[in-house]
């Protein structure tokens, strides 16, 4: 069995706890162990990040990626927003997407003499989240004074006419002549936008106003959400200032590399086969658990932390295809699903329980700043330490939080209560280490037992499935000739 | 339902007179006194926007001593009027309409018809929008406007601009132009009216 992997560092932020309260990860147990994706699957893409050589491949592939991209549209007298999203600075610690940011603002400069070049990163619901990463990633430094900027959703907006009706914008995102999307392929919240146009979230989420989130998760359904995003980014007014896209390239054991092109439903095309292909075997994997303790262990809300490219709202919804937009209308869990719990219990019978698989959520260290109450109130939870209870009592996102959940001293007291209350030895952690996922050696046992036939069942049976139901040719995209 | 258990402080030292905070202020409890901020304290609701996008760090979020809660009851009302309000509005009136809050329709729509006729009055009445302040402001335009209520915009603020689309609005055309997409526009319809018809509670 191999040692643990190192998870991600607690980060200092003002919605978690402070770095000094995290004293333990869960990995550092004895008896953790961590299993490489690749020795799971043996079709997972190599990586370039992470390496020997640091970000600088990062650099040299965004470089690469931009030589197929036009830029001739852009004048040096012009203005250029880049515009970027919080989550990328959660991914292999940050640095690579960071480091594509930078790369992209320089390539700019040196291609068109363009100077007026500014960085607008938006965010979830944790409004001065992305003004944490500029600082922590030198952001501010690279771009310039008053250059980059972090930005919420209830900031200034602007209407945006779409083939459907008024939708609402970010004014800063598009105050300049000319915008530019930075984004990941990333799959993250697939119980959100069921890997439809991927690519183009952002447009609906973090570069847009509260108008239309709520649209996005009240407005429409639990299949058609993420079409507002596509609805904003084709309008006249944003068709008239997208310039290209730059996206780092995810998969769910690190950075495979940087795609860049004019086109962004080309681009959204390929993500939307390889978010499938890749993602959706380990989430595929993750619904073989049959039980298990999950673990909560990384610098950001309880919903996102992550596994092996998994977000813990995923596994939540394990036990449903949430790939599958046939089968699965209503993932276990997402906000739409949430939204239908009456107050005895679900209002329509299509509603799956969430995850039986998962026995006891032990929350060492994650972040509020995300409606999660909802996971305390149905999955037994254990938070670690008394100052981390506080910061969820705090959050006015999390008022119910903790009258759901119970506190331990720490996380030996926490991980000894959770083995006997939930009477199972599989811990699967949830703490964003890169290339594989930490677990307990019973769960790793189970995961490479069934990773054979869940690669196969993916390959042959549910990847054609998913293509299809996206209008995507099976065939044609993947030369399968038995499909 | 709320408990509101925090009140957002202004220090008048550090403050610049810049408005944000009065411009996010989902309940207009920031007013502009000598150039300075000054929340008025029976109307905060701790979202804590506010403190989030002061620029100059002048607001803090200060723990109350006496906590309140902010609830509606739907008791009082003939419960048809209430279900009638929600089912037009699209939402069964047990739905969830908040996710910080877990605000369920039926007391939005007890709070409009007990006279809150503005977002704002149904966040200090029920606490809606007093969580992340982002995702239920829809829930409430319209279900003012399924009671025949359209409302205006704080002037000068950016609380909320105006309603938007829902599924039902979709024109026929849009759908079959993304009828490949795997957008599930019908499906998802039938999903949501199976809610709304729901007898359960």
């Amino acid at each position: 069995m191999r040692k643990p992997m190192i998870p991600a560092p607690a980060r200092q932020s003002q919605y978690g706890v402070a770095p000094q309260f995290v004293t333990k990860r869960v990995a550092e147990l004895p008896e953790m162990t961590s299993v490489m994706l690749s020795d799971l699957f043996r079709d997972t893409p190599s990586l370039i990040y992470p390496s020997d050589q640091g970000v600088a491949v990062v650099r040299d592939a965004t470089r690469k990626a931009l030589e197929r991209v036009d830029m001739s549209m852009i004048k040096p007298e012009q203005s250029v927003n880049i515009c970027a999203s919080h989550h990328g600075f959660t991914m292999a610690g940050g640095h690579p997407y960071a480091e594509m940011l930078k790369t992209v603002r320089d390539v700019i400069t040196e291609r068109t003499g363009c100077k007026n070049i500014r960085l607008r990163a938006g965010v979830g619901l944790r409004f001065r989240e992305t003004e944490e990463y500029i600082k922590a990633f030198g952001l501010d430094t690279h771009f310039g004074p008053h250059m980059a900027k972090g930005l919420a959703p209830i900031d200034e907006g602007i209407p945006i006419q779409t083939e459907i009706g008024t939708l609402y914008g970010l004014k800063a995102i598009y105050d300049a002549d000319w915008i530019v999307h930075a984004h990941n392929s990333d799959v993250r919240e697939v119980h959100f936008h069921r890997q439809v146009d991927r690519a183009v979230k952002p447009f609906g989420m973090s570069y847009a106003r509260i108008e239309t989130r709520s649209t996005y998760h009240q407005n429409l359904g639990p299949r058609g959400a993420n079409f507002i995003a596509r609805c904003i980014f084709t309008s006249d007014f944003v068709q008239s200032k997208f310039a290209f896209a730059s996206f780092l390239d995810m998969s769910p054991a690190g950075v495979v590399g940087v795609d860049a092109d004019n086109d962004l439903f080309a681009l959204n095309d390929r993500m939307t086969v390889k978010g499938c292909q890749y993602y959706g075997k380990i989430m595929t994997l993750f619904g073989e658990i049959d039980e298990c303790i999950a673990v909560l262990d990384f610098p950001c809300p309880v919903p996102y932390v992550f596994a092996a490219g998994v977000i813990y709202a995923n596994f939540v919804g394990a036990n449903t295809d949430l790939f599958d937009l046939d089968g699965t209308a209503l993932p276990a869990y997402t906000w739409y699903t949430e939204a239908f719990y009456g107050k005895d219990g679900p209002l329509i019978d299509q509603i799956a329980p969430l995850n039986p698989a998962i026995r006891m959520c032990v929350h060492n260290y994650a972040w509020g700043g995300y409606p999660s109450a909802f996971f305390a109130e149905h999955i037994p939870t254990i938070v670690v330490g008394h100052e981390q209870a506080a910061v969820m009592s705090c959050d006015s996102q999390n008022v119910e939080y903790m009258r759901h959940a119970l506190i331990a001293e720490d996380t030996d007291v926490a991980m000894r209560f959770a083995y006997r209350a939930a009477r199972t030895d599989k811990v699967l952690i949830f703490d964003g280490a890169v290339g594989g996922v930490n677990v307990s050696r019973s769960l790793a046992e189970l995961l490479v037992a069934r990773a054979p036939a869940v690669s196969f069942k993916v390959d042959e049976v549910l990847l054609p499935k998913w293509l299809r139901q996206r209008g995507i040719d099976p065939v044609a995209t993947l030369g399968m000739a038995a499909v | 339902m709320k408990l509101v258990a925090f009140l957002a402080r202004i220090d008048r030292n550090i403050c610049n007179g810049c408005r944000t905070c009065s411009r996010v202020c989902t309940t207009l409890a920031i007013s502009m006194i000598d150039k300075k901020a000054h929340v008025d304290p029976d109307r905060c609701v701790a979202c804590g926007n506010c403190e989030q996008r002061c620029e100059s760090r002048a607001i803090r979020l200060e723990k109350l001593e006496r906590p309140r809660i902010l609830s509606v009851s739907i008791y009082d009302l003939p419960r048809e009027q209430v279900d009638a309000l929600c089912i037009r509005a699209g939402f069964h009136p047990s739905q969830i309409v908040c996710y910080c809050t877990a605000t369920r329709a039926e007391e939005v729509a007890a709070a409009i018809i007990k006279g809150a006729h503005s977002p704002e009055e149904i966040t200090l009445r029920t606490g809606l929008r007093s969580g992340c302040s982002v995702e239920c402001i829809q829930p409430a335009l319209r279900l003012l406007e399924a009671y025949g209520i359209t409302p205006t915009p704080p002037k000068g603020g950016w609380q909320w601009y105006g309603r938007t689309p829902t599924l039902k609005d979709i024109p026929e055309k849009v759908k079959t132009k993304y009828r490949n997409h795997g957008f599930c526009f019908d499906e998802d319809l039938r999903l949501l009216e199976s809610v709304i018809s729901s007898e359960r509670r």
